[in-house]
């Protein structure tokens, strides 16, 4: 066969140099045309993570087998010879970016996998990469150099098991199309960390830094937030996926490019802290900037305990070590030790009562003023006297706090301390104020009305630490009303904690009390328990999980928009803001994608039939949504534990994957 | 080590006392508790060792009760009252057969210090005196005493004798005392810290790789789980309560503090051989309010019962509702925010109810709409549009449009019930009788914080309740379901057996099995009955026993009957 010239750029002779040319026949094979160009470029090196990038067709040759005359390579072709593996630069759920070496020839897909096995995140089906929202650059001068973790240096094999493709040695057995192992189960870890994470005490910082929640942004961080103002602002945001099926080269994406990787499927399957201690932190980080930022609407109620929530993970996070390998046998154990020691202890009637000068006042019965009692508490009631001196009589009242409501009604300005206890009884609700004389007697006192609503003695061994939340909280209004916060770490700018519309709407210390009446139910929880909580909260309100697309009905003359749910699809009239119709996944028949006209066509049971071509984003973009979240569905059902990729790209990969 | 010998058993005496009654058949009654009491004495006072009496009950220190916590033991004595003094057919025998379970279990936990001590000395506290100490401490509180059984029977005491008026007390407990014991030294030898280092290092670890001394570890931290649990034991309360069936009639029965309505349920189906089905529930009715609630399976009856007053006129009913579990026989009409009630093919329903359901987190339904809320103190109710989210119950305020950050939070459901309203037309002229109401549930007459909401038809009005109950229970709520199923198609696969040889669902089955373990492992090793033969002991009995109240057997008979109970009660004694 007759030989011609192939000239072919190689990218690490440097972008000035003049491609390279070798001679072939259009029978040699790709893996015979690179072992000719790397026996030219006479560099020793290992090339194992090259391939060859055809720029016209835009396309990988990885089939190293194929010879030039199957792939239709004439001299004409532009050739680049390059890593498959590019640096890029990764902005990560809690705000940070990170610098590592991910597939630019592997579809999307397989090169989320790789991330996130990189990062020790499980199920990365969930997440997807998307093209970041361009930030306004108004002045140049506050550039401040970004901190950016660099991951390039981690070896590309490690997490699982070595699975290196040599494209050009092995035959056409395997290919990268064809790799779809993955090793979804549990990662073997070093102290807690994927192994590669050990290496140095920069890697173990990085790995600390995904897997501790970053503390609360400053105020003007968050109101200089991209923040979606309506509907059709969230269907932009939907826009940038990134398509799953096609690899980054492919995309338009650049060695060094700046990416998002986020969560894009509202299904998140079998969180366990233990083994997703990163993937917990990140879906926190990402859920805490939804609510921040108005992503996910929800009530002032609701935004008071984020707040709350926030407040108390940034300070669990801080004192709390990171790994928790507590055994949960063990922990029962010690609880029913506890309680038992609690029980003892109630023996000893000292440790469970104290006596003090308290103001009294039931609300209804005087108008103004408070009368003091001495009063006394135990086990979980108080009792009050006219004075100390008749305390070891019969009290005038006993109130026993069991399942009561306590509220702080706190100003440490003004050196107001009530605590308002609304107590049930059968008649109604008994509301009481009492009124503490400083910040020292406030502290213990809720403390023990909190513990005692919830049945827990003084002898509870979370009486201490829950007086110094108490005061920490004080503290915290205290440093509020002088002004600007310092940035001591015990003290947080409230206005951290929620959306900005609450920065106009209330000064710091108005939001304090409202943040610490909501703070008193979640006080106790656990780090982990207080992630999940928030998450639970979060995927509990009514807007969670709906990704937008303003789309164009078949029929119909105005733009309207289609929300996407985990469960189903709603229609959206942009007029009244309101849903008009709902259609569930369960009742789906078909869909299909008419690519030449851009249309989805779906078809549910009942002869319901609804066609729209999409406006905001791609129409593949809209098909692998619903095409993942079908997949994401048949998740709980094989309990296997390796990925399906080929059912996912076979629901969301339209023609081109077939 | 030391045995733990002396503790006692203790029978003490209600307060009122009513007259006597000169009715026969409860005079044949009062026999036959006398006689199961004569024994309780015997063995009383073999345990006994002769201490004083009991100082005089305490007077209540308040003057002024806020909150019904303070009493450690309230009951509606209204619903006792009127069961004997109607003379209705108080259902004796099935209370015969609750005491006669309640003996087994004392007569288990005479012998239960004994191995929990040996526990404790296997566990290294050899050194220790354990000692008993006789409390005949009436007033007994949780807090003082370290192990104590108290169980409450109506309708007899000590001395042999008629029916007391009011809920008859009897408690009985017996202690180990072991609280000379420090808690420092409790905690040091229970787990030192070797122990709970290695405990610590095979967390996680597959048995068969543990060296001989984490495996011994792991039986010592395995041993005190068991002495512990054991302790929390002997602690169960009982109460008597009367269940009021839908032919007017009712029924008394023991229930045990720990007893979820599902175990109530189970044990009442058994005893009623009314066909099982999940729809049978039990709805509290209070009537000061006009209002019902159905219980739900996993709730704790006992909690709930003690928020009545005593004076109360609240009922307990045992009847059949097809609205407990309409929501997930028909899910489509509750969960898809549809107006019009639709069908819906089975395999469909539970796809619907696993996607609600099956998931890490429950969704709650979209409901919202107008309803009529009644102002407060006046008979007038208003509109409102309302909406239900996960963190509570919303309106939208007037003039705004119903976007999620301006909505008024109306109530929050933490702490409030929601409750069925009954002819409000009349009796606050509501707009319609589809009304609901949100209080808590210690909140018994009328009050400021009683919400009251009305709907406009009955299928809004259903739509709200389980979208409520969904909102506060989740995925418990599907559980409870299931469970009920599952045990209704039991019930129809052993319908072919005899009732007496079905293991019972009632108050003996929900003993921990440590118990009937414990038994057969005792040091005095007499017996090694299986917990199904008391079972089965214990129910024939009672079937008996039934049988001749129904036939209105008198005299001889009846006494035969005690002697055969006696015959049986030796074995249950010694096991």
């Amino acid at each position: 066969m007759a030989a011609w010239d192939l000239s072919v750029t190689v990218e690490d002779l440097g972008s000035d140099a003049p491609p390279v040319t070798i001679s072939v026949a259009s029978d040699l094979h790709v893996g015979g045309v690179i072992l000719k160009l790397v026996e030219k470029t006479q560099i020793k090196r290992d090339w194992s993570d090259h391939a060859l990038w055809w720029e016209q067709k835009q396309q990988w040759l990885l089939r190293t087998a194929w010879t030039l005359e199957k792939y239709g390579i004439h001299a004409d072709a532009r050739l680049l010879f390059m890593p498959q593996h590019k640096p890029l630069k990764l902005g990560l759920p809690n705000g940070i970016t990170l610098r590592l070496r991910a597939s630019f020839s592997c579809p999307v897909f397989q090169t989320v996998m790789g991330i996130c096995r990189m990062l020790n995140i499980r199920h990365p089906e969930e997440l997807s990469l998307l093209r970041p929202v361009e930030e306004k650059k108004k002045k140049k001068d506050k550039d401040l150099a970004e901190e950016i973790y660099d991951l390039t240096e981690v070896p590309l094999s490690s997490g699982t098991l070595k699975i290196q493709i040599f494209n050009y040695r092995l035959s056409e057995k395997l290919d990268c199309n064809r790799l779809t192992f993955f090793a979804v189960s549990r990662p073997c870890l070093y102290n807690g960390m994927p192994a590669h994470f050990v290496d140095s005490p920069q890697m173990e910082a990085i790995y600390k830094m995904l897997s501790v929640t970053q503390p609360p942004p400053a105020p003007e961080v968050i109101a200089k937030q991209y923040r979606p103002a309506s509907v059709v602002d969230k269907a932009h945001i939907n826009g940038r996926w990134l398509d799953s099926s096609r690899c980054l080269m492919q995309q338009g994406i650049q060695e060094n490019d700046r990416l998002w990787l986020r969560f894009k499927y509202a299904a998140f399957y079998d969180i366990e802290p233990k083994y997703d201690v990163v993937r917990l932190t990140q879906l926190y980080e990402q859920a805490r900037w939804a609510i921040l930022l108005e992503d996910v609407d929800c009530t002032e109620e609701e935004m008071m305990l984020f707040g709350a929530l926030q407040y108390h993970i940034s300070k669990v996070a801080q004192s709390e070590p990171q790994m928790l390998s507590t055994n949960a046998a063990m922990d029962d154990l010690e609880s029913a030790l506890m309680s038992l020691e609690v029980k003892m202890e109630g023996e000893n009637s000292s440790a469970s009562e104290f006596n003090v000068i308290v103001c009294f006042r039931p609300k209804r019965l005087t108008l103004k003023g408070y009368k003091q009692y001495w009063f006394k508490f135990q086990d979980t009631s108080i009792s009050y006297f006219k004075s100390k001196e008749e305390s070891i009589g019969e009290p005038i009242q006993q109130i026993n706090l069991r399942g009561c409501e306590v509220a702080p009604d706190v100003n440490v300005a003004s050196q107001k301390f009530l605590i308002r206890l609304l107590i049930p009884a059968p008649e109604g609700m008994n509301e009481v104020y009492l009124r503490c004389e400083n910040e020292q007697q406030y502290a213990q006192w809720m403390a023990a009305c909190r513990l005692a609503s919830k049945g827990k003695s003084l002898a509870d061994s979370s009486f201490q630490s829950e007086i110094q939340s108490i005061r920490s909280f004080l503290a915290m209004q205290k440093t509020n009303s002088h002004g600007n916060a310092p940035a001591g770490d015990e003290s947080i700018n409230t206005h951290s904690l929620v959306s900005p519309r609450y920065h106009k709407k209330y000064k710091p210390k108005q939001l304090t009390p409202r943040i610490l009446d909501a703070y008193q139910n979640v006080a106790q929880l656990s780090l982990t328990d207080a992630l999940m909580r928030f998450l639970q909260i979060w995927q509990a309100l009514p807007d969670f999980g709906l990704s937008y697309v303003v789309v164009r009905f078949k029929g119909s003359r105005k733009d309207e928009v289609l929300g996407i749910a985990p469960n189903r699809l709603i229609r959206i009239d942009l007029g009244v803001g309101d849903v008009v119709k709902t259609w569930r996944y369960n009742n789906m028949k078909q869909w299909n994608v008419n690519w030449d006209i851009r249309q989805m066509a779906i078809e549910f049971d009942g002869n319901v039939n609804i066609a729209f071509s999409c406006v905001t984003a791609d129409c593949k973009i809209v098909h692998e949504f619903i095409g993942g979240y079908i997949f994401m569905s048949t998740r709980s059902r094989e309990k296997s534990d390796t990925l399906n990729e080929e059912l996912f790209h076979k629901l969301t990969g339209g023609h081109e994957a077939l | 080590m030391d045995q733990v010998s002396d503790e006692e058993v203790e029978v003490r005496e209600e307060e009122e006392e009513e007259e006597e009654d000169s009715d026969k058949e409860d005079q044949d009654l009062d026999k036959m508790f006398g006689a199961w009491l004569g024994e309780l004495d015997k063995l009383t006072q073999s345990l006994d060792d002769g201490r004083p009496e009991p100082p005089p009950q305490q007077k209540a220190p308040l003057r002024q009760e806020t909150n019904m916590a303070n009493f450690s033991y309230r009951f509606s004595i209204y619903n006792i009252n009127e069961a004997l003094n109607q003379g209705d057919n108080v259902d004796l025998d099935a209370l015969m057969a609750d005491l006669c379970s309640i003996e087994q279990e004392l007569s288990t936990i005479n012998t239960k210090p004994n191995s929990s001590s040996s526990g404790l000395a296997r566990l290294g506290l050899t050194d220790t005196k354990v000692r008993g100490r006789i409390s005949r401490n009436g007033l007994l509180t949780s807090a003082s005493s370290y192990t104590s059984a108290t169980m409450r029977r109506p309708g007899a005491s000590q001395r042999q004798h008629r029916r007391t008026g009011s809920v008859g007390t009897v408690s009985e407990h017996e202690q180990i005392n072991s609280l000379p014991l420090s808690l420092s030294l409790l905690k040091h030898s229970y787990l030192d810290r070797e122990t709970s280092l290695i405990l610590r290092n095979i967390a996680g670890k597959p048995s068969h790789l543990l060296t001989k001394e984490e495996q011994a570890a792991k039986l010592k931290a395995e041993n005190i789980r068991v002495a512990l649990e054991k302790i929390k034991e002997a602690q169960v309360k009982k109460l008597v309560i009367r269940v009021h069936l839908s032919d007017e009639s009712s029924k008394t029965m023991m229930v045990d503090e720990r007893q979820t309505v599902r175990q109530v349920l189970d044990s009442l189906l058994e005893k009623s051989h009314c066909g099982y089905s999940a729809d049978w529930s039990l709805v509290e009715t209070i009537n000061e309010l006009q209002m019902e609630r159905i219980f739900e399976d996993h709730e704790n009856l006992v909690e709930n019962l003690l928020n009545w007053t005593r004076d109360s006129q609240n009922r307990l009913m045992f009847t059949e509702r097809i609205e407990k579990y309409a929501l997930f026989k028909n899910p489509q009409n509750y969960l898809l925010g549809r107006k019009e009630t639709c069908e819906m093919a089975e395999r469909n329903k539970e796809a619907l109810l696993e996607e609600c359901f099956g998931g890490s987190s429950v969704s709650v339904p979209e409901m919202e709409g107008v309803l009529w809320l009644k102002e407060d103190g006046k008979k007038s109710w208003k509109k409102r549009y309302f909406l239900l989210r996960a963190s509570g119950i919303y309106y939208v305020p007037k003039g705004k449009a119903k976007a999620s950050r301006d909505l008024v939070c109306f109530l929050q459901l933490d702490h409030v019930n929601v409750y069925l309203g009954q002819d409000y037309k009349s009796k606050y002229k509501a707009p319609t009788d589809y009304c609901m109401v949100l209080k808590h549930p210690q909140i018994q007459k009328k009050s400021q914080y009683i919400k009251y909401l009305c709907c406009d038809d009955i299928r809004t009005l259903q739509q709200w309740i389980n979208s409520i109950r969904i909102t506060k229970y989740g995925k418990q709520l599907y559980t409870n379901f299931q469970e009920a199923m599952r045990r209704s198609e039991a019930a129809y696969d052993w319908s072919s057996l005899s009732s007496s040889s079905i293991k019972s669902g009632s108050s003996s089955s929900s003993l921990p099995e440590s118990q009937s373990n414990h038994s057969s492992q005792s040091d005095s090793g007499v017996s090694e009955m299986t917990s199904s033969g008391h079972t089965r002991s214990q129910s024939v009995v009672s079937s008996i026993f039934s049988d001749a109240w129904r036939r209105g057997t008198q005299g001889e008979e009846t006494k035969d009957h005690v002697v055969l109970f006696q015959r049986f009660k030796p074995e249950t004694v010694v096991s």
